[in-house]
């Protein structure tokens, strides 16, 4: 059975860029939400393998979603993709659990050399 | 009448490409302070020119603030001016936090620098994701302890037929200051955005 993967972003350019510069040999079945509540949501009645996760959203921010994912003990990898690029910001992220920070617009070769050091590709 | 609106992909694309630019000038910010910026959605807003002084007006009654505007020109005729509106107030925060001196000209030599670390770091990251290269004209500072704020503030915004207004607040861990950033962009520039934003939609 494919992996579904989860891409989440209030942005739809943002959220096409990454459904673009996904491996094109990336096995998955795509889902989207555009904020962190709707993420949430999906993550807790769906089984989502990978989530390619953006910080700045309205509703629930990526940093929220992160520690959600942490304090239920959801089984998720997570890749952050954002703009806010400040070192304490990606220290934050690594410390809440996520795999990988990628900067936006996210490139197609760091986001695949990522994916396959964590075995999705 | 040439119809200068967004499209909602455009505004979207628009929008995405702001945060980025923002994210990239909070950066900045973030290792000059040494502290963390929190970053928000930049709210924006396309708006006709003469609704600004009145917006402005409602949005700081009261209230002394300065403004710094900077022009831009880039490639294929897209240029305009931005501008960035700053209570007093927060002002002497930005100044206690940099160390500088509670005297006039040091705040608007502060505020200059700021508004080369907000400002032309917001607009080369803008510049860079519309592939496109801008230059700058000097910034202007202008108070509204001055004379006729309003009516250059009015006159400023007069020149241009439309206003990407970017409502920013920039939120530090131990202080927070508002400044809002306005982009006015003339009507041909409006139009070439439009063609760059579908070109970058287009893409994807």
């Amino acid at each position: 059975m494919a992996l579904t993967a989860l891409i989440c972003d209030d942005s739809l350019l943002a959220r096409n860029q990454l459904k673009k510069s996904l491996p094109a040999d990336f096995d998955a079945n795509i889902i989207t939400a555009s904020n962190g509540l709707e993420a949430l949501a999906m993550l807790r009645t769906q089984e989502v393998g990978i989530v390619f996760l953006d910080l700045t959203m309205p509703e629930l921010d990526g940093i929220g979603v992160l520690e959600a994912i942490k304090s239920e003990g959801m089984d998720c990898l997570v890749i952050v993709v954002s703009a806010d690029i400040q070192p304490e910001m990606q220290k934050r992220v690594m410390d809440l659990g996520a795999l990988a920070f990628i900067q936006k617009p996210a490139n197609a070769a760091k986001l695949t050399d990522v994916m396959h050091k964590y075995g999705l590709i | 009448m040439t119809d200068f609106s967004f499209s909602e992909e455009q505004r979207d694309g628009l929008q995405e490409l702001v945060n980025i630019a923002m994210g990239l000038a909070s950066d900045k910010l973030a290792r000059y302070l040494n502290t963390l910026v929190h970053l928000q959605v930049p709210a924006i807003k396309l708006v006709k020119t003469d609704y600004l002084p009145t917006h402005f007006a409602n949005r700081y009654p009261q209230q002394s603030m300065t403004m710094i505007s900077l022009g831009f020109f880039g490639d294929h005729g897209l240029r305009g001016e931005t501008i960035m509106l700053y209570q007093l107030a927060n002002v002497d925060t930005i100044a206690k936090l940099l160390g500088y001196n509670n005297d006039d000209s040091s705040e608007a030599e502060m505020l200059t620098d700021i508004s080369s670390i907000l400002t032309t770091t917001f607009l080369n990251g803008l510049a860079e994701q519309l592939e496109n290269n801008f230059s700058y004209a000097a910034p202007r500072i202008l108070s509204s302890r001055d004379q006729h704020f309003a009516e250059k503030l009015a006159s400023t915004a007069k020149q241009w037929q439309l206003a990407l207004q970017v409502d920013i607040r920039y939120q530090l861990i131990d202080y927070s200051f508002n400044c809002d950033m306005i982009l006015l962009i003339p009507g041909e520039a409006v139009l070439r955005l439009r063609v760059i934003l579908d070109k970058i939609l287009a893409n994807f």
